[in-house]
């Protein structure tokens, strides 16, 4: 062993230690951590070589009347939702309408960026899951992301072309929701198993009953207002008890969508990056 | 510090990343083996003069952005887990492969256990750290991965 290894290692602890400490508190540490992941890329990309090999085999062996039939069933679904997205338009033309009568600013649809999941973290304990966009595609720590049924999580990670989400149902995770029937207002916390959310805070005297739906309130300024969230499937009201015990089912597939959109929420979901890392006092 | 150790040592070291990011089926995802830190120790162990405490800056800072922990933790787990191996190295030469293999298992459950430890301390919760599973794994391909470097060192010759 080379002379003074052992205060070398205890420098290097203290410095580790140092680090730990400025990452909870100064923001300029996540460059660091910006950096690294374009070292990490290479590695990450041969890493996920075997699963697109094997969708690239899947794609250029299907047979053209697989082809034709999966078109023909596209194309019927592409006509009803393009009759429901004609009833939005006049519904939202008329909702703009209403607003101004009421002299609110106007809800505009949000932008989205369309990305793929390319890796879930191994970790069993956290519900977390990697994207194929990052930094350079103007991804932010906090950013809303859905799937096709709801609201499925926010990016808590940045790196170049990767970026790290947390799912709803990850046990960290807490949201501000409504339900859509009547407004009631609930915070929707993540259980840590993918198909349970439970509801905090409900009074026994509340009225919530099973199959209401859970859309987001918009409240903590994270998630933009009146997407779905989950969909309640118990009520439990215990007598000497304060709070009624409420658990919902999440409306996005958090453990099969591919496909996510990442929202660019005009004004008002945005929290800029320095305010997040700013611990409250 | 021979170039071609180095050479081969990062390459080792790419790999290791790339086997955890691998993705897994569920099945397995309890026993994934810390690839990386089993590599580390079989660099230290076999090339004592080119792969040392240094390593632990590089490394614990990639695997921070990799898992997403708190930066440093890594460094801290990894200083520590290389100064015992480097501690150890010349008894573990006369070790046989189970004796070896129950000394990666304790150096790999006290890493699991120092990650747990420091993300207790730090953070007001708990944030659970699979302490058995990866240390058994790792334990289980240490012999596997300490016969494939002999054979490649004796057939490259050193």
């Amino acid at each position: 062993m080379p002379p003074y290894q052992g205060q070398r290692t205890l420098l290097i602890c203290l410095l580790a230690l140092a680090l730990m400490w400025a990452d909870q508190r100064y923001p300029f540490v996540q460059s660091l951590r910006y950096l690294s992941g374009y070292v990490l890329y290479p590695a990450q990309q041969l890493s996920l070589l075997p699963s697109s090999l094997a969708e690239w085999m899947g794609e250029s062996t299907t047979s053209r009347r697989d082809l034709l039939d999966e078109n023909k069933q596209l194309s019927a679904r592409n006509l009803v939702l393009e009759l429901k997205a004609q009833r939005l338009a006049s519904l939202e033309a008329e909702n703009i309408e209403l607003r101004e009568l009421l002299s609110a600013s106007e809800q505009v649809d949000d932008k989205v960026l369309v990305t793929t999941v390319v890796a879930v973290d191994p970790d069993p304990f956290t519900k977390q899951i990697l994207i194929n966009k990052g930094g350079e595609d103007g991804v932010f720590i906090g950013q809303p992301v859905l799937d096709a049924y709801g609201l499925l999580g926010q990016v808590v990670d940045v790196l170049p072309h990767t970026s790290r989400v947390m799912m709803i149902a990850d046990s960290n995770h807490a949201m501000p929701v409504q339900i859509n029937r009547n407004g009631v207002r609930a915070i929707a916390t993540g259980t840590g198993s993918l198909d349970r959310l439970e509801l905090i805070y409900v009074p026994n005297t509340a009225d919530i009953q099973e199959g209401d739906l859970l859309v987001s309130s918009g409240l903590g300024g994270r998630y933009p207002r009146g997407y779905p969230v989950a969909v309640v499937d118990k009520v439990e009201h215990n007598a000497g008890e304060m709070f009624a015990t409420v658990t919902a089912t999440p409306s996005a597939h958090l453990d099969r969508s591919r496909m996510l959109l990442l929202i660019f929420s005009q004004g008002a979901g945005q929290v800029p990056p320095e305010d997040l890392w700013r611990i409250p006092r | 510090m021979s170039v071609a150790a180095l050479l081969i040592g990062l390459v080792a070291i790419f790999f290791g990343f790339v086997m955890e990011h691998l993705p897994v089926p569920d099945l397995i995802v309890w026993f994934q083996p810390l690839w990386v830190l089993v590599i580390i120790t079989l660099l230290v162990f076999q090339a004592p003069s080119t792969f040392g405490l240094w390593l632990a800056v590089p490394l614990g800072l990639l695997m921070d952005a990799e898992q997403g922990t708190l930066l440093g933790t890594h460094v801290f787990t990894l200083a520590i887990h290389i100064f015992l191996v480097q501690l150890f190295f010349r008894r573990m030469e006369i070790f046989n492969v189970f004796q070896q293999l129950a000394v990666v298992l304790v150096l790999a459950l006290l890493h699991q256990l120092l990650r747990f430890w420091l993300a207790q301390v730090l953070f007001d919760f708990a944030h659970p750290v699979d302490i058995w599973g990866p240390a058994l794994s790792s334990a289980f391909v240490w012999p596997w991965l300490f016969a494939l470097t002999r054979l490649l060192m004796h057939r490259f010759g050193r």
